[in-house]
Formats: C-alpha cells, structure tokens, sequence
C-alpha cells in the first residue's frame, strides 16, 4: 500500500489547500497519475503516485487545509484493502 | 590500486552516501527535515575520491551540498540524520541542519548557505595550517554556480601568492538550479580559467573514484612539499532536483537516465571490482544489507532523539563573558 502524502516542497511551507480530487475513491490508476491537485502558498501542484492500484478512501475533503507530511489517501495493491 | 580493504570500504561509503541521501529525500518530503536539503546522489565518487586521499587531520570546508563530503570525513550516519532533524544528537546539536554541518575539532570547517563561501574558508584553513607549520592540506569544496562568483577567485588569487596548501575540489555537477553550466561559463573551460592564476589545474572524471583519489593525492604531496595549491574541476551529475520537491523542467529526463545508466559511480565501481575479482555477489549483497540497516539505525535514532533543550538557546552562540 502506498501512502499519497503532501509533499514538503518549500522550506517553509506548512500545509497546503487541498484544491481537487482528480482521482475518486476505488478508480484504478497508473504509477504517475496525478491523484490531487494542492496549492502551496507559492504554487499549485500536482500529487502524483508511485505505485498502481486503486485509490483508497479519501481522507480530507476538497478546501481542507493539511498539515505537511499527512496522507490524503492510499494506492491499494489487488487484494488489499484499508 | 590500493588494498582490498580501502577499495571495498570506499564502495560501501559511496553505497551508504547513496542510501542515506535518498531516504533523508523521502523524510523531508514528509516534513522531517526542518529547513530541507540539498540530495547529493550521483556525486558520491568526488566526495569519496577526495576524501580517501586525505589524512585523518586534513581539513575540509564545503558547500550548501554537504552531505557526501560529510559521510565521507566520518561522521556518522546517526549524527548526520539528526543533524538534519535538528535534533541535540546531531553534528551541531540541532542548531544548523542540513547546510551546517561541521566541526573544526575533526577537520570539518562546516557547510554554508553562501554560494562560493566555502572555499574562502578552506583558503583561510590553509593558510592557518601554513601559519602554524602543520603538516596538513585544506579542500575547499565548490559547485560550478560558485564558480563564477568572485570571492572563489580572490581566495584562489591569495592561496596562488602565499603558496597555500589548499585544493580546490569543484564539486561540478552541471547546474547550479535550473542554469546549465554551457549558458554561464565565459571561456568554457574552468580548468583553463584556474590555470591563469599559475597553478596546476585540471579538469577530472568525477564519477570515476580512483581517478578522484589519484588525482588528490597528488595534490597533497605537490601542497605537502610547499608548492602551493591545485585545481581540480571534479565532472559529476545530481540524479534528483536541486533541492528537495524542486519540480525541475530545465532538463530531459533522457539525460538524467544516460548519467543514471551510463555513468552512475556506484555501479562503474562495483563492476571493476568485479572484474578484477576485489569482489564477490555474497560480499556484495551482505554490503547492500548491512548499509541499509545502519541507515535504518539512523533514521531510528535520528527520530528517538530529542530537540536541543530551550533552555541552552544561547550555547556557541557568544563566549557568554558579557551576560550576567
Ligand atoms: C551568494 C549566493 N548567491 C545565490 C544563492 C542562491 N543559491 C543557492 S544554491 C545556488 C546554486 C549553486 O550551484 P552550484 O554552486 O553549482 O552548487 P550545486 O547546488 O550544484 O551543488 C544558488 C544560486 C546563495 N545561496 N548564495
Ligand atoms: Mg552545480
């Protein structure tokens, strides 16, 4: 199972504005689909996956501010489950 | 070619570079690192190479880019992470992070956010081995972005003049950024432009680490003597951006695959070794296991350890003499 988390990328970035789900709960993805778009207090950007499988459940909703560092959902390999 | 033994204890240096370096990428990017850092992966052979040539009392001063150099000098896996944690186990008890790691007791003259800055201080260091009559050399690391700004060339000017026992390690990876070397490089060739302040000077196969020590090591003996300084200009490649969650789009992929594929110094090492019998798939494997778990170990302990305490905020910050 891979964790989809939100990405430190500026050195002073905190959390970010959940602004889109691309992917929906149990849609099946590639390794590299973009699963959400966020926006840092400098950019919009896009959170990819590493893995294939399916998308799990979501666990913030669009306009939710998250902290650095927390998982927003998982990638299920077959067979897995949350 | 040197023992068995310094042979294999450099491909696992570089192995433990490479593995520390990519797990403290995935920690940052979950938050870990306070301030971010800088990856090093794809330099390890300069560090290593430059490293190996040295003695135990030589001195190093580097960049913003540091960690390599640092594993390399000795420091521990566990006192890097939690340096990088800002932790009180950490190389500078929490106080620098990443781009501050050092100590002047074990020949670390520290890493700088100031582009170019380090190798002024490996200058300074060698003229105060000079000074003081040792028998010891300064690196002064430096990227090819610090290359092109002017304090590197007045600290290359004086270590020129006072036949300082410095060596000047450019830590080139191409880029400093986004900007490739090509567009910024009056002249072209940085070995060239060294070799007008009248110094020996050379442009060297950063991910060949035999070549890197070699090439030091001869340095050493030339500053040794009391011939002053050399220049090395260090070919090399960062595999990840320039710092950590940088979306970089200012080179292809195709490129960064070649280096990966191609030129990568772990995997040219390991297969000399090889070749030429140094090594076999059990050794191999076992180094593979073993760097994974002191890694593992670091970033436990890195984890486990605690903030410096508040209340010695104000520690190696002055000599304390004028508070009462
Ligand atoms: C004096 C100064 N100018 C600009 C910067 C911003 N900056 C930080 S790293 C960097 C690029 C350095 O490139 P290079 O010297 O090639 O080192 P690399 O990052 O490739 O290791 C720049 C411009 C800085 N830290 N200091
Ligand atoms: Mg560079």
């Amino acid at each position: 199972m891979e964790e989809v988390f939100i990405p430190a990328l500026g050195m002073a970035m905190e959390e970010a504005y959940l602004e889109k789900w691309i992917k929906q709960e149990g849609e099946a993805v590639n390794a590299g689909d973009v699963i959400a778009l966020i926006e840092t207090d400098k950019a919009q950007v896009e959170v990819v996956c590493e893995s294939s499988g399916t998308v799990g459940k979501h666990r913030f909703q669009v306009g939710a501010s998250v902290p650095v560092g927390e998982t927003i959902t998982v990638i299920l390999a077959p067979g897995e489950s949350e | 070619m040197g023992s068995r033994e310094e042979m294999l204890a450099m491909l696992r240096m570089m192995m433990m570079i490479r593995n520390f370096e990519e797990t403290a990428d995935k920690l940052t990017l979950r938050g870990k690192v306070s301030g971010g850092m800088h990856n090093s992966s794809g330099q390890e052979a300069v560090a290593v190479g430059v490293i190996s040539a040295l003695a135990p009392d030589d001195v190093i001063a580097t960049t913003h880019r540091s960690h390599h150099h640092t594993l390399a000098k000795g420091f521990t896996a566990r006192e890097v992470m939690a340096e990088l944690m800002t932790k009180a186990t950490g190389v500078a008890k929490g106080r620098g992070a990443s781009m501050h790691l050092g100590d002047v007791s074990r020949g670390h003259f520290g890493g700088n956010g100031i582009v170019g800055a380090g190798m002024g201080i490996g200058m300074g260091a060698a003229l105060g081995i000079k000074m003081a009559g040792d028998k010891k050399v300064a690196i002064g690391f430096v990227g090819d972005g610090g290359m092109n700004t002017g304090r590197t060339w007045e600290a290359i000017n004086m270590a020129a003049i006072w036949k300082l026992p410095l060596i000047v390690v450019v830590d080139n990876n191409q880029y400093a950024v986004e900007t490739f070397i090509d567009r910024v490089t009056a002249g072209g060739d940085l070995a060239k432009r060294a070799s007008g302040f009248g110094l020996p000077a050379s442009t060297i196969d950063g991910q060949n680490v035999l070549e890197v020590r070699d090439a030091v090591a001869q340095a050493r003996e030339y500053a040794l003597a009391g011939n002053g300084p050399t220049f090395l200009n260090a070919l090399t490649y960062r595999y990840y951006g320039h710092n950590v969650g940088e979306k970089g789009q200012y080179r292809t992929l195709e490129e960064i695959e070649d280096w990966r594929s191609n030129r990568d110094p772990i995997d040219q090492f390991a297969a000399r070794l090889f070749s030429e019998g140094h090594l076999d798939q059990a050794t191999f494997d076992e180094m593979v296991a073993s760097v994974d778990a002191e890694i593992k170990d670091a970033v436990e302990f890195a984890e486990n350890s605690p903030h410096p305490d508040p209340s010695e905020v104000m520690l190696n910050v002055d000599s304390g003499k004028l508070r009462g």
